[in-house]
């Protein structure tokens, strides 16, 4: 064997690849050739040092980290896809109607509104000096809840002026409304991305509607002369003294009234509407207010969405559509314990939220939040008969053997029953659930 | 631990990545080798290999054909590794910016950061085949196998290799001594 034969086969050598006899000669040239020596050594040192880094590397722990990495990662994926299906859930709701984010702010006022014009019932009092304020003031500011006041209540500010509102909603904050009641319009802007969009509120709305000063008025006109006023007597209110009066309607509606005993200025009015509470407090009158406060104009610096926004209607469908978004997409799919005007507008702020991470554009998740307020709305014209019972409490969405819902429409001799599938049947009342 | 590539793969994509461990184990070695060489810190190639290989995981759908995993692997490593290049540099001019007039400290190099330089430095073909050989812990016949190359070649190969390592860390110690 000579050299260049010798340095070809050293590595297979070094590998322990040669047959016996190869091995022989290649050994026997080794022994007589220092340069081929020397080149082995140096292959067997490289080797070695390859040998000894290989298993320094091999001794790392790297596997725990990585499937630590995996399943982190994975875990955000996931989140992703729920949020990704979460849009495509919401999409199915996408309503026709062309309708801007401002319109869930809007949407709410003006069903809170709707229920009170049935109020009127037949009681009457003389309480003339108490009432007087209310029904000679220009202007007239006051706080407005809804539900329980001790429990985390949505307030909203108002300012009335003449036929206008200025309206501003405690878990919606950066949203204002004005409404003029004369056109049946609203004005809703966004003050946080200075943003507007006119609504309209024409038909079944506008009829129904009046601003509560306005309403409370139209009751204490009524009941201005009536013997059927009791007086409740001296009381603390809202930490002032105070004295109350109270009026019932024919369907077991309320009105109480205080009043500080000495100026007679009204403090709270509370009004009870079948399943809805109103409370008016913290009422200041004719006090100068800026008439641009309540201008139907568009601010400057705010961009106005093209298409108007249709509130016109809220129906049964709507309704529905409205349940369904409820345990869908804010409650992983079960029912709410209870609904209600007060937990329809605690829902708003969360809607939004989902509707900001769902990822639909903004003219989709105008369209989903219409949904809500509109099955509101219809809930509402039910609410103030109270004639309507909700048994959804923990019930699965799609279980169709529950019923969550029923009441009677106006006129009808069997009841309409929404079951957890979120169909509907014709029933009579013998064979409603019990 | 002596099933095929395959075999893993095909587990990690039906569900859970525990099989993925396995394949962690296998080419630990051969990545960290390949990464500190371009890295220069053994931090930073534990970071890059771990990058890797979760990259990997998340990719293995897209490995058209699972017995390629080796090289489909080696060829994310060197993304990642340019990506931490990158980054590196820029770290190091701001670095440079923000203390001008201090040393820099040098980085924790791993425990034979020459010679991981060097193997980073060799051709593909070459790199791959050292790689097999002394950080996946295949013999000879298993590389001729794995590569679909003949013995002959994959020793002549090695010898190569072997070679350029050698002008490569010689090159490497005279500029230390200059």
């Amino acid at each position: 064997m000579n050299c260049p034969e010798c340095k070809e086969h050293l590595v297979p050598y070094v590998e322990d690849l040669l047959e016996e006899s190869r091995k022989r000669s290649l050994i026997e040239h080794l022994n007589d050739c220092p340069a081929c020596q020397a080149e082995l050594r140096d292959l067997t040192q490289l080797h070695d040092r390859l040998v000894a880094n290989g298993k320094v590397l091999s001794q790392s722990r790297l596997e725990d980290n990585v499937l630590d990495r995996i399943l982190r990662e994975q875990n955000v994926r996931l989140k992703a896809t729920t949020r990704a299906q979460a849009a495509l859930k919401l999409r199915r709701f996408i309503m026709q109607t062309r309708i801007s984010r401002l319109a869930v702010a809007a949407a709410v006022v003006i069903v809170a509104v709707v229920g009170i014009y049935s109020i009127l019932g037949g009681s009457t009092v003389t309480f003339a000096d108490v009432i007087k304020p209310i029904l000679n003031a220009r202007t007239v500011v006051y706080d407005f809840i809804l539900g329980d006041e001790e429990n985390d209540p949505v307030i909203m500010h108002e300012m009335v002026v003449g036929s206008r509102i200025r309206r501003t909603i405690s878990n919606l904050p950066g949203m204002t409304q004005i409404t003029d009641l004369e056109t049946g319009k609203m004005l809703a802007l966004n003050d946080v991305d200075r943003t507007a969009a006119y609504v309209n509120i024409k038909g079944t709305l506008q009829e129904r509607t009046a601003n509560y000063i306005g309403f409370v008025r139209t009751v204490l006109m009524e009941l201005k002369d009536s013997p059927d006023v009791e007086r409740l007597g001296e009381q603390e209110i809202d930490g002032r003294k105070a004295i109350g009066f109270s009026g019932r309607g024919n369907n077991n509606q309320q009105l109480k009234i205080w009043a500080d005993p000495k100026t007679a200025v009204p403090i709270r009015v509370e009004l009870r509407l079948g399943q809805l509470l109103v409370i008016l407090k913290n009422f200041q009158f004719d006090v100068p207010i800026d008439y641009s406060q309540v201008s139907m104009d568009v601010p400057e610096g705010y961009k106005l969405e093209e298409a108007e926004i249709d509130f016109t209607k809220g129906t049964e469908e709507d309704f529905i559509e409205s349940l369904r978004i409820w345990a869908e997409v804010l409650l992983d799919g079960t029912f709410p314990e209870a609904i209600g005007t007060e937990n329809y507008m605690k829902q708003m702020p969360l809607l939004g939220e989902k509707l900001v991470q769902s990822g639909l554009s903004v003219d989709e998740a105008g369209k989903v939040a219409m949904a809500l307020p509109r099955g509101m709305f219809f809930l509402q014209l039910l609410e103030t008969d109270g004639k309507y019972h909700y048994a959804g409490k923990g019930v699965k969405l799609g279980d169709a053997d529950k019923a969550i819902f029923w009441y009677r429409p106006e006129g009808s001799e069997t009841y309409r029953v929404i079951y957890g599938d979120l169909t509907v049947k014709d029933v009579t009342p013998e064979n409603l659930p019990k | 631990m002596h099933e095929t590539d395959r075999y893993y793969i095909e587990r990690c994509l039906d569900g859970p990545p525990d099989d993925f461990r396995y394949l962690v184990r296998r080419y630990q070695a051969v990545l960290l080798a390949n990464l500190a060489g371009k890295l220069g810190s053994r931090d930073s190639a534990e970071e890059a290999a771990q990058e890797t290989l979760v990259r990997a995981y998340f990719n293995i759908q897209k490995l058209k054909k699972p017995d390629s995993f080796f090289p489909w692997l080696l060829g994310i490593a060197d993304r990642v590794a340019k990506e931490h290049q990158r980054k590196q540099q820029l770290q190091r001019q701001r670095e440079i910016v923000r203390a001008f007039s201090q040393d820099a400290p040098t980085p924790e190099l791993s425990q034979d950061y020459a010679l991981e330089s060097a193997i980073a430095e060799l051709p593909d073909a070459y790199r791959k085949v050292i790689l097999l050989r002394y950080y996946g812990g295949h013999a000879c016949n298993q590389i001729a196998e794995r590569l679909d190359m003949p013995l002959g070649t994959v020793t002549k190969t090695l010898s190569r290799a072997y070679v350029m390592l050698r002008e490569s860390l010689q090159q490497q110690t005279n500029e230390v001594q200059k």
